[in-house]
Parts: structure tokens; sequence; C-alpha cells
């Protein structure tokens, strides 16, 4: 697989989009079943079914009743066993070849993160199990009967969760009957035309009521937060959230995050520092040096984080301190703003989560 | 992809190209050598041998498993037929090769009968059915399904057929009769014949023949012919019974020219033709074997043996 997605990268020049990328394994299939084709002209009766007499093209050779055919004929010439085995494993491996790209879309083609690993699982087995079952059918209308009979019996029933899951069950179905019919071209139609449709449904929001937020107005928030760098810190971004981040607010992100990791120190230890001081002033100098008399006397230990100057507005001063237990959130900003007097305008102090609980349950 | 893995995808490919039809080349190779072959055997198969031996012998794909009769083409095509679908296979029988397949039907699928005989005549194509109504058609290209016309000869109650020969000289289809449905004609072999076209009742008077007399001093009780076909040399009418494994041939008058046990080994002759060069073609069903056509030289002498 690593090789194949190596070829498909090749082809897309590494883009992502998935749209690209469908074409992309598209393209690489038709490549490989034409050489196929080329190679062996029998796997076109098995994309397009019917046998050679039908197709009238050439002659088919009658088998000789009186001089023996070789042993090689016998295991592999036409109608043999050894033919039904391979041309059997192709078809299988066909509709797999199909079905792989619609998993890919379902899993990922969706307005609601999470989707179910059954469903994805079973549009690569049900569509083998339906063409076996074709294979066994074929033209016996007694056979048919009989299967219906036995799936009466068995009585499978099984709720799925969405709508959209049912189509894509469908559409394994249908291409399970397809390979099983020896149609395996009709089957990669299906396939091609769902996928596409599915993609591009999702990609414009198809069917979105014009009441109700866009996918795109409702990530731009979150995203916009995170990409500006004034973020709060209290959400977390999620996965999906993080995978939708463009490569240079990653970056960002990551370089925000080494620094803080940098500061805090390694893991194993506690941590050095535990919570964070936030102070807005029109006189930064005067107030950083007010303020390094007061953290000096009530911090275990203390370090200047970041200046943030602003224009027309106070500017803002984040230190990372480390508070003793004796001391609380209310002491700290009370002697602060008894120190610093009206060269601070807001004080804020931003307590770790394990120090917020510890005093919480004191309390 | 690990090595074994691999390896067992290119063996997979290999032996799939021991699948594929035979290229152009090679196909017409065979074809050539098929054909010397049955030149030769043809040629040391001497009329007057005291030993007729098998020209050749083709197992015919599945779908002709129920193979109910056969019919030259005007140019030595073989046209066969299976028992339920009308579906017509043609087929090189000196070479061993089905050159294509057509049927007879409507838009919504084959014709579906009980067909149980097919001939020529004057270029049109026609197969018939165990009630006795004749289906008339042109010759379809491959996987063509044509239209027909339908002649019910309202014989049905009076006799079963199996199968249909067309005596161009006379301008007659001529139905053997399987199983006699007339009491008075219970102990004769029975010939019906038929006007497809011209004025007049189309039904002619029957052609009947004692069954003694055709029989002979052979070991059969009855006879049940299976089909019918013309000699183009001599005009004689030939037919074969696949339940007495009997071959009779007869002259239009009726007199009994040879009766005697079909050659070589047949589980269940259902087809029987004449080349205008002298080969006779018997189809068999498949029986606890494939379905087969056995060409051997004409006339026949005495019992055919098979080849070592």
């Amino acid at each position: 697989m690593p090789t194949f997605k190596r070829l498909i990268d090749i082809v897309t020049g590494g883009s992502k989009r998935p749209l690209r990328r469908l074409a992309a394994y598209y393209a690489v299939l038709l490549v490989v079943l034409s050489a196929l084709i080329l190679a062996y002209p029998a796997t076109n009766a098995i994309l397009m079914g019917g046998d050679a007499p039908s197709a009238g093209l050439a002659p088919q050779l009658l088998q000789d009743g009186l001089n023996a055919p070789p042993v090689a004929d016998l295991l592999l010439g036409p109608g043999s066993l050894g033919e039904m085995v391979i041309s059997t494993s192709l078809i299988l491996l066909g509709i797999v070849a199909l079905m792989l790209p619609v998993t890919w879309v379902y899993m990922s083609a969706r307005s609601a993160p999470g989707h179910s690993q059954d469903v994805a699982q079973t549009l690569v087995i049900l569509p083998i199990v339906v063409a076996g079952i074709v294979f066994i059918v074929q033209n016996s209308l007694a056979l048919a009967f009989s299967l219906a009979g036995v799936v009466a019996a068995v009585r499978f029933r099984t709720k799925l969760e969405s709508t959209r899951d049912v189509v894509f069950i469908f559409l394994a179905i249908g291409v399970g009957f397809a390979g099983g019919v020896q149609m395996l071209a009709l089957g990669a139609i299906f396939s091609i035309a769902f996928n596409f449709i599915v993609l591009l449904a999702w990609r414009y929001d198809f069917g979105r009521s014009a009441l109700l937020p866009t996918a795109a107005s409702q990530w731009s928030e979150p995203l916009a937060s995170l990409a500006a760098g004034n973020g709060n810190g209290n959400g977390i971004p999620d996965r999906d959230l993080v995978l939708a981040l463009t490569q240079k607010n990653v970056n960002a992100l990551a370089q925000r995050f080494d620094r803080v990791r940098g500061v805090l120190g390694p893991s194993r230890k506690k941590p050095r520092y535990n919570a964070v001081l936030s102070i807005t002033s029109d006189k930064v100098a005067e107030a950083q040096v007010l303020m390094q008399k007061v953290l000096e006397k009530l911090t275990k230990r203390w370090v200047l984080d970041e200046v943030i100057t602003h224009t027309g507005k106070p500017s803002e001063v984040y230190y990372l301190v480390r508070v003793g237990k004796a001391v609380t959130r209310d002491e700290l900003i009370t002697a602060i703003r008894t120190r610093a007097g009206d060269r601070v305008a807001a004080v804020d102090l931003e307590l770790g989560e394990a120090l917020t609980k510890k005093k919480a349950a004191t309390s | 992809m690990s090595a074994s893995l691999r390896i067992l995808l290119l063996a997979g490919l290999a032996a799939f190209g021991g699948c594929r039809p035979a290229t152009p080349g090679s196909l017409s190779g065979e074809l050539a050598a098929r054909e010397l072959r049955l030149a030769t055997n043809f040629a040391s198969a001497r009329a007057d041998s005291p030993r007729t031996r098998v020209l050749a012998r083709w197992i015919l794909p599945r779908e002709l498993g129920e193979v109910s009769g056969l019919a030259l083409t005007g140019d030595g095509r073989l046209l066969a037929h299976g028992d339920e679908q009308g579906a017509v296979f043609v087929i090189d029988a000196r070479r061993g090769a089905v050159l294509k397949r057509f049927s007879i039907g409507t838009f919504d699928g084959d014709a579906r009968a009980d067909f149980e005989g097919i001939t020529v005549a004057e270029g049109r194509i026609v197969m018939l059915a165990s009630d006795g109504r004749l289906h008339e058609f042109l010759e379809g290209a491959a996987g063509e399904r044509v239209r027909f016309d339908v002649h019910d000869t309202r014989l049905a109650t009076e006799c079963e057929f199996e199968g249909v020969a067309y005596d161009a000289t006379r301008q007659l289809f001529l139905l053997p009769c399987k199983s006699v449905g007339r009491p008075g004609l219970r102990d004769q072999l029975v010939l019906y014949r038929w006007r497809l076209r011209g004025t007049g009742d189309p039904g002619l008077a029957p052609l009947a023949i004692p069954l003694s007399r055709v029989i002979g001093s052979n070991p059969w009780k009855d006879l049940h012919p299976s089909d019918i076909t013309v000699d183009p040399a001599s005009g004689n009418y030939v037919l074969i019974a696949a339940q007495e494994r009997a071959l009779i041939e007869i002259t239009p008058s009726g007199e009994v020219v040879r009766a005697m046990a079909l050659p070589g080994t047949h589980g269940q002759a259902e087809g029987v033709a004449l080349t205008p060069e002298g080969i006779l073609i018997v189809a068999d069903e498949a029986t606890n074997r494939p379905a087969t056509l056995t060409l051997y030289r004409w006339p026949l002498t005495v019992a055919a043996r098979e080849p070592p």
C-alpha cells in the first residue's frame, strides 16, 4: 500500500485534495486494467460479460474429442477449473479495487464527524458475498428461489444509523451484482459516478437549509481564533479542527506549544510554574518594576513570558509564576493592585488545573 | 507487498495467460492443422474399406448440451440448436470451430419452445417444434436476435416430431414421425410432407413404409426417428433413431436403401447432416459424456471403429 500511495502522490503532485486523489486512483486503476487487457485479452470477458461465440469476433475452437487435449489445457484451458478459479479471483479483486475508494469517501465526506466502522468494513465484504451468490445462482430460476428461501430463513436485519449509510450499502450490492454477472465495467461506472457525486455534494454542502449556517462558517471562528494567536487558551482543538488548519497555522501553533513546554520543563518533574499572571497597563515599564517587587515577595519563582504592546489601548504583560500553597489568588491580585495602583489597569491570574482543584477542595 | 505475495500474483497472471483465447496466428494454425487432419482421415477412410473410421469428433459447448438438430447452409456451414431456447450456433464442422451464435425471439427475449429440428429451405432457416410448428427466419449476425414467422402444420395430434429436412428437388419439408398418433399407421415409418408456399393444401399425403421392411434383419422392435437429412448427392432421405441407434436410408419413393446400426458409440444421436463432399455428421446429446459432433465418410458400409 505505501507503494500505491506514493504512486497516487506522484500522479496528483502530492495534492491532498480528495477529488484529485480519487481521480488519480481511478486513472491508475484504468492504466493497470488496460495493461491487463492488452496482455490477457480474456480479461475483457470479466469486464464486459459474455463468451467468445456471442461476441462473434473470432471463431471459438471446439475441443477435439478424438485427440486428448494437453494437460495444461485441461487445467487452465477454456471451461477448466483453473480458469474458473482465476477468473473468479480476478473478479473479487476487481470488486475490492472498486469498493476501496467508496469506503474512503464514506469515511471522509461527512457533514458530521464520526462514522461506523462496521459499515466501512461491510462496504468491502458485502459485494464479494453478493457476487458469490450471483455466481452460484447464475440463470437458474430454481436456485434463485432456493436462495430466497434460505435468506428468508436466516432473517438477518440490521438497523442502519442514517439514510446515507443505506445508499452506500445499496451501491455495494450493485457492484456485487455487476461482478457476479461478469460486468465489472458497469460496476466501475457505478463506483466512479457515485464517489464523485458524493464528494461534490459534500464539497458544496448540497441540500443545506438556507436557515442553517454553512459548514464553512461553523469552522471559521475557531480556526480564526487559533490562527490569530490571541485565543484565551480554554479551547483544546479537536482532531478535526487541527487537521483543518493550514500548514502555516499549524507551524505557528507548534512553535507556541514548544515555547510553553520549554518553560514548563520536563514532563516527569513537577511543573516549574502553575499559573499565568496577566496585567494590562498604559505604563508598561513602570508597571513591570512594581510587579517585580510583588512577585519576588509572594511567589516561589516567576518569569516574564510575553509583552504585547497595543496602540490606542493598554498593553498586555504575561508572567508565568509558581504560587505557593499559602498564597491565594485573591491575596496575590490584591497585593498587586495595592502596590501598583493606577499603573495597572487590570490584573488576572489563571491557576493551573491541579492547583485549582486542590484549592477548591480546601475551601 | 511481500515477496511471496508478488510471486503468487505473477503466477496467477501467468496461469491466466493459459486461459486467454488463441491469438489470431495460433488460431489459424490450429484450424489449418485440423483441416489437414480431416483431409488425411477422409482419404484413408476409403468407401470400400471393410472398416469405416471416425474422421473427427468435436465436443460441443455447454449451451449445446441438448443438441436437437443439425442442418447445412448452402456454403457448407453447419447449423445446430439446443432443445428449449431458440439459439442457433453456426459451426465450421470440418475444422471444429463455433463461428457465431444468434437467436430467434422478440424484444423481450429468445423464443422458447421444444425445438427438435432445423433445416435450410430456399435461403431461409426453419426450426421445428415438437408440436409441429415451423419457425421460419433469416440467418442473423453474431449475437443478433432475429424475428421469425410461425407456420402451424396442425399435425400435433397425429404425430410427435423430432426432425425436419427440406427436399429441394420436390420443394417439400419432410417431417418424420417419432411417435405415430394415427392408429392405422402405427406399424409404419411415417414421413409427413409439407409445402410451405404455393397454392392448394400445404399438407400432402404422408409417405408410409411398413416397419418390417425398414427394420429388415436388424434387432429393433420399433423405430423412433430423431432426425432426418437429404443426401445432396443421391437425393435419398437419411434418418437416424436415437433410441434404436439406427441409421436408415430411403429413396423419396419409399424404397429402403440401407438400414444399419449407427457406427461407433452414440449415446443419444439427435441430429444428422450430410455434406455434398460425402461427410456424415452425427450430433449426440450430452449423456454421461459431453455433447459431440462426430464425422464419418459417407456412405457407410459397416460399423465404424474408433481410432486407436
